[in-house]
């Protein structure tokens, strides 16, 4: 992928670049608005990292509606010190696409990232999601592994077709949250763990080849490639 | 400032004034114009009757019984005598006592209004003239100047109406100046000692329920407000002093140890990771304030939507239902229908959930807990959530929704001790409070929220809840009165 990073704390863009070219990405730096805007406007990115407080008196709200009245609809993530639930409202509605709060862990911010990288390059229109010998077909709302019929819940089958739908990437318990059960807060006990554990149960029991993995200090990954680590 | 209020209270008084001489001017206008017509009109009218008159005896006596009647009539030396005239046909005095027929007046019949010379002096008059058979002129008139003391009367009195007023306004003017004056230098005293730090002034408002008295008591109001947010500030930092410190330390001592040391790397990147649980730590806590203070400026009420209370807790239920079953818990939630109140979907939700996350923490393993939602015979909706584990003492109750209080019962367990403190939080958002009551055995959480979105300045107490659980209301109400505040909090207790 080849992201551009809008940020001006010079230890926070190094750790994050660093981050991302080890991750195997490119990543280019602008640690003011107005180089933010020319470089996200000339170059064709991935993913535009945002930082909301910029030096020079430049919301990085502003240049997020800069670029969307421009036509551009790269996908952006908000990335911001500010952490009110108006304030999410509010960078989201500017024309972000998603908002995460500093502090942030560097695991969250990759599968993020990578979360919206796919959804601009995916189509919702599909009817069946397959990983490996597990297949998902969202019209009967029906779950099989290789014959086995998996018997769902309504929030398991969510949360399993989320997860197939960001199959071999790192999804992480807060987007989870999120986007299944549409919680923005932090449950104080590690509730979406015992979910996964539960599903993991329903869909890799008695199989040789286990599809849903831990990833440590991230979150969870659904991948067919037991060597894919994200 | 104070020339200001004084230029603005004599601006006032000036226009008042000068309104009132424009309405003086608008009543006198017309009422001089009809006076004038009336008068004049009348004049002609009289003028004209004694022309008729004289004529008449014309008529009936001739020339010779006209000159005589005016000769007597002059004789007689009326006071305001008319002007009278007979000349004869060569223009000359017959009888009058004008000497001759006035310069410039016509002879044709008619009635004018000239300045004639009478006894050497210009003098405005009406005439009234007739033609005499026989080539014989009458001239009829009257001295206008007679009226004269009159007008002048009118004028007088019309200046000294607006002396009066003149007099009435600046009287006035001064009068309301030093009362507004007076009002709103102890309005800018009050704010000026709240300025200068002491946020416990009032301004007085006398209960006379005038303009000042409705805005003295909103800047209270506003005053209140201010109060309570200042008070949450100083809540939330000496929060964070208390209980940031402890996680902070651990930190410090904990990198500190490793620089000294110097372990293997294994260990060393055991100690990095447990570090960073540690900031985490550090950072749930510091959201978990944030959240709080940011519920306790009120501002949330202006995302108020119709929400489900039924079906949000039944979802909230449904999060942890897996994480129960581990703990071999049965959690249940009773369907009642909807129960539709306006409120902070995000908010309610997760107050819920941290109701959820306690009783789960304290239930028996393979006991039960259980969630119930449902409208209250006084309107209030309840949100309870019962287990049946150990439940806490009657002076626990008062104390676990404090900010950072932690029972004896949790230590050990994982938490941060504001979980119950934003449930009292959000409930206090909503119009309503927190109650902890018995179970027998266990403990009932009832968050009583007002279906209505709650009113913005008076904080509400559901009856209900007074009347049911008395000696947990008290502990519960906020310690500053009439406003939005959340919990009582005693960081510095703890």
């Amino acid at each position: 992928m080849k992201l551009l990073l809008v940020e001006d704390n010079e230890r926070v863009s190094q750790f994050v670049v660093k981050g991302l070219k080890e991750a195997g990405h490119t990543a280019d730096h602008a640690d003011n608005g107005r180089d933010g805007l020319f470089l996200a406007a000339s170059e064709p990115y991935d993913v535009i990292i945002m930082d909301r407080m910029l030096p020079g008196h430049i919301d990085g709200l502003a240049i997020i509606e800069a670029l969307r009245k421009a036509g551009n609809r790269t996908p952006i993530l908000i990335l911001s010190a500010l952490s009110d639930v108006d304030e999410r409202i509010r960078g989201l509605k500017s024309g972000g696409d998603d908002y995460l709060t500093k502090p942030f862990a560097f695991g969250e911010l990759l599968a993020r990232l990578d979360a919206l990288a796919r959804r601009a390059q995916g189509n919702s229109t599909e009817t069946t999601l397959d990983v490996g010998d597990l297949r998902m077909d969202l019209l009967s709302r029906k779950a099989m592994r290789g014959e086995r019929v998996i018997t769902l819940q309504p929030r398991e089958f969510k949360l399993l077709e989320y997860l197939m739908r960001h199959a071999g990437q790192v999804v992480t318990r807060t987007m989870l949250l999120e986007n299944v059960w549409d919680y923005h807060f932090d449950p104080q006990t590690n509730v979406v763990d015992v979910h996964i554990s539960k599903l993991r149960q329903k869909i890799d029991s008695d199989c040789e080849r286990p599809l849903l993995r831990t990833v440590r200090n991230a979150g969870y990954m659904l991948s067919a490639n037991a060597d894919n680590s994200g | 400032m104070n020339r200001m209020i004084q230029s603005s209270a004599f601006t006032l008084a000036f226009g008042y004034v000068a309104l009132g001489i424009g309405a003086l001017i608008l009543f006198a206008a017309p009422l001089w114009y009809a006076w004038q017509v009336t008068i004049q009109d009348g004049r002609v009218e009289l003028l004209q009757a004694d022309t008729q008159r004289l004529v008449e005896v014309f008529r009936r006596d001739g020339p010779e019984g006209l000159r005589a009647f005016i000769d007597t009539r002059v004789g007689l030396q009326i006071a305001g005598e008319r002007i009278l005239l007979l000349t004869d046909p060569s223009q000359r005095r017959l009888a009058g006592n004008v000497p001759d027929w006035p310069r410039g007046v016509p002879l044709s019949p008619g009635t004018s209004t000239s300045t004639i010379d009478l006894a050497g002096q210009p003098t405005e008059a009406v005439l009234v003239r007739a033609s005499l058979s026989g080539g014989y002129n009458l001239l009829v008139g009257r001295d206008m100047a007679r009226f004269a003391p009159l007008e002048r009367r009118f004028w007088y009195g019309l200046a000294g109406a607006v002396a009066i007023l003149c007099i009435v306004g600046v009287l006035g003017g001064v009068l309301i100046r030093r009362t507004l004056l007076f009002r709103i230098n102890s309005i800018r005293r009050t704010v000026l000692a709240i300025m200068q730090g002491d946020l416990s002034h009032r301004l007085p408002s006398p209960q006379s329920g005038d303009e000042l008295d409705t805005l003295s008591r909103t800047i209270n109001g506003m005053l209140d407000q201010i109060e309570q947010l200042f008070h949450g500030i100083r809540d939330v930092s000496n929060a964070i002093a208390h209980d940031l410190r402890t996680p902070l330390a651990e930190l410090r001592s904990r990198l500190e140890e490793l620089a000294l040391t110097r372990p293997s790397p294994q260990e060393t990147f055991a100690e990095i990771d447990a570090a960073v649980a540690d900031v985490d730590r550090v950072i749930r806590i510091f959201n978990a304030l944030l959240r709080l203070a940011e519920i306790d400026t009120g501002m949330r009420r202006s995302g108020f939507v119709q929400v489900n209370a039924a079906e949000l807790a039944a979802q909230a239920v449904e999060l942890y239902v897996p994480a129960a079953e581990l703990k071999g818990i049965s959690l249940s939630c009773r369907d009642t229908g909807p129960i539709p109140v306006m409120g902070d979907p995000l908010l309610l939700a997760q107050a819920v959930s941290n109701l959820i996350d306690n009783a789960l923490k304290y239930a028996r393993d393979d006991g039960s807990v259980s969630v119930e939602v449902q409208r209250r015979p006084e309107g209030a909706v309840e949100i309870a959530v019962a287990d049946d584990g150990p439940g806490i003492s009657d002076a626990e109750k008062l104390k676990a929704p404090e900010r950072f209080y932690r029972g004896d019962t949790s230590r050990g367990t994982p938490g941060v001790g504001l979980g119950l403190s934003l449930v009292a939080a959000v409930a206090k958002l909503h119009g309503g409070q927190l109650v902890l009551a018995d179970n027998h055995p266990g403990l009932r959480a009832q968050m009583l929220i007002e279906p209505q979105a709650a009113r913005p300045w008076r904080e509400q107490s559901p009856s209900g809840a007074l009347t049911a659980v008395p000696e947990l209301v008290d502990g519960l109400e906020a310690p500053r009165v009439g406003g939005l505040a959340a919990v009582k909090s005693h960081p510095l207790s703890g």
